[in-house]
């Protein structure tokens, strides 16, 4: 009987709340900024980029609104942790959705993000995504990239490959059940001289820590292609300092970013070169880069200063951007626009052309209807070998 | 015979308050009124959980096994239910038909998956059962993991047809109606005696001709199979399944679930579902960082302190003076009857079904020390 | 042929580590007759013991507080958590050895957060033998592992103690009408045990030099697997299991079409031993009496 009590104590209060929740509304009628919402992993193994593009979005959003925010109309960001994993991203979309958001930088990684793109695809919110390099993450029509996608960091790195490793021997390490790695190194793989062969091997577990018989693999290899992230790749570099021959070089891609900032792992003790694909240069002495650079150092230190924050920089401004052209064509957006409404219109504009003229990490950037970005793509040395 | 007869609504109490939860909402739903995205997540996600613990519930508290390879078959329904669905998806549509095929493939193939893997488990003793399932689990994991991306979508996972989330929580509480009705007759039935039979005394089962394996495999199956189903539901309330989701960690939290919920009450099991998936995602966006470990040291701490609260034979004189029910019997005042003895809540530990030599021996020889031995015939 | 050293010499270093685990785990079962499901995360504890105390830069002292803190932990486990459970269902004990993983895995994550810490115990470098690249850590693991196994069969057939170890797994009543002291050779049991996941968790540093919350808990799960085949409750069954996983696992990692289901295979190992030898290769068959 107690339980049978309790149940129909619960049930009831489900109920009421399910009454109370009923009605098709415009959630961001009350609001009195323009929401952005993004959801990634501020904590975790991940926690870096997600710290990262909160940290840079907050910045551009300050600015924005120090400058007098967009006619007068100020603009929030909210930031909600996803921790990498896609089981979250219902709860975190709706709450973001429900909450009043307008629109959205998407997710951080591309994970969460595979569900995340159909989430807003059904309310339709856009979003520009600084950092979830998946294929399929713009495949909705709201959704569009800063960062270049995965297939095509994979075909950059084969170009750069077949130019200076045309019948020679590579070796490649990849985490064969992650999205982004399988979909950067398939890419990779396709779009190979065959005239190069590939040694490759991989590994799963998330936890892993011991990779003496991967390194064991790939100890001939002059060049590893590694397309992964920074914490696995550190230990697999730490633990194959003196194995892998000192000239070799290690390529990543932008999930090497962030690798020298790791608690623990000195860079320089590394002996081999350590190289990865991006758009920024974190190095940068002149330009808006170097600007962002020294900004972002002043206010949240030189740790988790990477590609992603300045990315998602670049997004909060191209959102920006783009608003304001409509409203300079004569669009109208006021501050209580529902989600929908101003996705029709970014969408438009974004299609139309729209151009973000400087940024952090590119010049001149436009979107395909695919929603894939086009700007050029910087090959940076992390670390040169000694 | 004649406390057959008793069997009143109380019996019936969770289909009703499930039904009539499901028939309000449902006609809201139906007649055009729409819900938050929020609260039809959370709808969904209440339903699955349900079905998950309801269907742990069997085996761990029934049966008296542990399987820790729950969320495993989740996931073999999952994604073969997924797989269906969205090859169905250009003939059929979206449709209910399309979701009731895919739920007869993904239970079946969790059911059949069931079979494989209690036959070597159940035939012996002891936790072996628990690393078998648990060692599925990863098992099943890895494989979806490195399919290729035409098959099950590999590390990408497999995109799903999603059903329209006005309509589907109405499903997902008819499954768990089903779900309890199946399960809960089973428990009632000869069969289910036979199950607890086991539970308490395997020996004594097998000595009174119960087929031990045949039940230990019956229930595990039953168990599967709905694990199964409720991975359909879940492949259709998400846009992708991603197979990093159904890990041992997932299978520990419906563990956590039941145990919760008092092992052996199914009613516990749904309470405890819907309340630990309840908070889960109200606190998702409250518990993040380091702050969501906080949700592991809960589940680590409820798994503790109520199993040794419940199990501990010292702590039985305590637990006999201040459980809930004699607690909230004083709260209320209600006078007890000792002749309304209700059929269906046997104590089936406290009934007798046999004494140890060695029990007998020690209360002479060490009576300080009474409860150092296996009460229930382990190996000798 | 450099392959199959290479290989080898791999396989044999992981094993050895399997093995150290696996040896913690088979004592445990077979004279508690519990699956001591906290035994992996003990290795983590023993790891995250070291990280502290390399702060003081003496890896012998950090190896000995890691010891001395996993057998303190491990009792006090014991005590706190399973003792109150002898003599309740097996299930009960299992949950809450799950709760305690559990447990142990979220104090470390409030502690010491949830990225990877670097840690460098000790470099020992490495040599070139026969053409291969040899760890030195890798030898030092395994040597370590056999001196442990001799010198545990050594402490279990020629001690007291040991001999009492014997006579609890056999029959607990048997033994404590002889005036065993069943309880406290269970402690002991949990002690030894506890101390060999410290060494693990430092092999496991030796090895790769980082730690995390999650450290211990898929190597825990495959030295059971690796006790199993070996027999559970036998100690060589334990260091031949370990080996064997050890050595299917660099392989299986070689052999690029089938390395992303390496842990499909070895779990897949253990279920086909369940299914045509359930005692394992080594492990003595045991009747159910009433």
């Amino acid at each position: 009987m107690k339980f049978t009590k309790a149940l129909a104590l619960v049930l009831c209060v489900v109920l009421c709340l399910g009454m109370a929740a009923c009605g098709n509304v415009n959630y961001a009628e009350n609001n009195t900024e323009y929401v952005i919402g993004v959801s990634g992993p501020l904590t975790g193994g991940a926690g870096m980029y997600g710290t990262a593009v909160a940290n840079s979005a907050q910045m551009a959003v300050d600015e924005i609104n120090a400058a007098g925010g967009l006619n007068g109309v100020m603009f929030k960001l909210v930031a909600l942790d996803d921790m990498n994993d896609a089981t979250k991203i219902s709860t975190n979309y709706s709450s973001l959705y429900e909450g009043g958001m307008q629109v959205s930088l998407g997710t951080v990684t591309t994970q969460p993000g595979l569900e995340f793109k159909n989430l807003s695809a059904d309310d339709n919110v856009f979003f520009l995504t600084p950092s979830a390099s998946g294929d399929d993450i713009p495949a909705n029509k709201n959704g569009y990239q800063m960062c270049f996608a995965d297939g095509n960091q994979g075909k950059v790195a084969a170009e750069f490959v077949n130019e200076n490793f045309k019948g020679k021997t590579i070796g490649a390490f990849y985490k064969s059940d992650e999205a982004y790695s399988k979909g950067i190194y398939d890419q990779f793989k396709a779009n190979l001289d065959s005239s190069i062969t590939v040694v490759e091997t991989t590994f799963t577990d998330a936890n892993a820590t011991d990779f003496s018989t991967q390194i064991d693999t790939l100890k001939d290899c002059g060049f590893i292609f590694m397309p992964i992230y920074y914490t696995p790749a550190s230990l697999f570099m730490t633990q194959a300092k003196d194995v892998v021959a000192k000239d070799a070089v290690y390529y990543g891609c932008d999930g090497f970013d962030g690798i020298d900032n790791i608690e623990g792992f000195d860079i320089t003790t590394i002996p081999q070169e350590i190289t990865m694909l991006s758009h920024f240069n974190s190095k940068a002495t002149d330009g808006l880069a170097k600007e962002f650079i020294d900004k972002y150092v002043d206010k949240y230190g030189a740790e988790t200063l990477n590609q992603f924050g300045a990315s998602a920089y670049d997004c909060v401004y191209a959102i920006y951007g783009a608003m304001k052209k409509a409203i300079d064509d004569g669009k109208d957006i006021p501050v209580t626009i529902s989600a929908s409404d101003l996705c029709d219109i970014l969408m438009a504009e974004f299609e139309g052309g729209y151009t973000l003229e400087t940024a952090v990490t590119g010049e001149n950037i436009t979107w395909e209807s695919t929603g894939y970005v086009n700007k050029g793509a910087i090959k940076y040395v992390i670390k040169e070998a000694n | 015979m004649n406390n057959f007869r008793k069997i009143s609504w109380h019996h019936y109490i969770n289909y009703i308050v499930i039904g009539i939860l499901t028939i309000v909402l449902g006609s809201i739903a139906l007649a055009g009124g729409r819900f938050n995205s929020s609260m039809l997540f959370l709808l969904e996600k209440v339903a699955i959980s349900m079905i998950l613990a309801v269907s742990l519930s069997l085996v761990v508290g029934f049966l008296g096994e542990l399987s820790l390879g729950h969320a495993g078959f989740m996931c073999v329904g999952a994604y073969l239910g997924g797989k269906v669905a969205a090859l169905l998806e250009p003939t059929l549509g979206n449709s209910p038909l399309n979701f009731l095929i895919a739920l007869l493939v993904g239970g079946g193939v969790a059911a059949l998956c069931g079979v494989i893997i209690g036959m070597p488990a159940l035939r012996l003793r002891g936790d072996y059962l628990a690393i078998v399932t648990l060692a599925f689990g990863e098992i099943v994991k890895s494989i979806f993991q490195n399919t290729s991306d035409e098959t099950f979508g590999g590390a990408l996972g497999l995109e799903t047809p999603r059903y329209d989330k006005q309509y589907l929580f109405i499903f997902a509480f008819i499954l768990v109606l089903i779900t309890l009705a199946v399960i809960q007759n089973f428990i009632r039935s000869k069969h289910g005696r036979a199950v607890t039979a086991i539970r308490d005394n395997e020996i004594a089962a097998r000595a009174s001709g119960i087929n031990v394996t045949k039940y230990k495999l019956l229930a595990f199956t039953i168990s599967a199979t709905f694990a199964g189903v409720a991975g359909v539901l879940y492949s259709f309330s998400n846009y992708t399944v991603q197979s990093a989701k159904f890990g041992y960690n997932y299978s520990i939290e419906i563990l956590v679930m039941v145990v919760l919920g008092g092992m052996g009450s199914i009613n516990g099991s749904i309470i405890a579902a819907a309340l630990i998936t309840f908070l889960n995602t109200k606190l998702a966006t409250v518990l993040t960082g380091d702050l969501a470990v906080l949700q592991n040291l809960l589940y680590a701490l409820i798994l503790i302190v109520i199993v040794i609260y419940n199990n501990a034979p010292s702590l039985k004189s305590f637990r006999d003076k201040y459980n809930i029910g004699t607690l909230l019997s004083k709260l209320v005042r209600k006078k007890h009857d000792p002749a309304s003895i209700k059929d269906d809540k046997a104590k089936w530990d406290v009934v007798p079904t046999k004494i140890e030599m060695n029990e007998v021996l020690s209360i002479d020889i060490t009576p300080q020390d009474k409860q150092g031995y296996e009460k229930k015939g382990g190996d000798k | 042929m450099e392959l199959i050293l290479s290989t080898l010499i791999n396989g044999l270093s992981l094993g050895g580590i399997y093995a150290m685990i696996a040896l913690g785990y088979t004592m445990v079962y077979g004279i508690a007759k519990m699956l001591n499901f906290a035994h992996g995360d003990i290795i983590m504890v023993g790891g995250y013991v070291i990280y502290v105390f390399m702060a003081l830069n003496n890896p012998l002292l950090a190896i000995l507080m890691a010891v001395v803190f996993c057998v303190i932990l491990g009792i006090i486990i014991e005590k706190v958590a399973y003792k109150p459970l002898r003599g309740a269902s097996p299930l009960a004990v299992l949950i809450t050895a799950i709760g305690v993983s559990y447990l142990l895995q979220s104090l470390a994550q409030i502690i010491f957060g949830s990225a990877n810490k670097m840690v460098t115990v000790y470099d020992f470098g490495s040599v070139s033998f026969l053409g291969v690249n040899v760890q030195v850590s890798a030898l030092v693991t395994l040597a370590v592992t056999v001196v442990v196994m001799i010198v545990l069969t050594l402490f279990i057939k020629c001690t007291r103690i040991g001999r009492a170890m014997v006579a609890v797994s056999e029959d607990k009543g048997a033994a404590q009408l002889m005036g065993i002291n069943v309880n406290g050779i269970i402690t002991v049991t949990f002690a030894i045990g506890s101390a060999l996941a410290a060494l693990a968790g430092l092999f496991y540093l030796l090895k790769a030099p980082s730690i995390s919350s999650t450290l211990g808990a898929m190597p825990g799960i495959k030295a059971f697997t690796a006790a199993v085949i070996g027999g559970i409750g036998s100690i060589p069954g334990a260091m031949l299991g370990g080996i064997l996983l050890g050595m299917v696992e660099c392989i299986s990692y070689k052999i690029t079409a089938i390395a992303p289901y390496t842990d499909a295979i070895e779990f897949s190992i253990l279920i086909i031993i369940l299914l045509v030898r359930p005692t394992g290769f080594l492990g003595k068959k045991r009747r159910e009496k009433v």
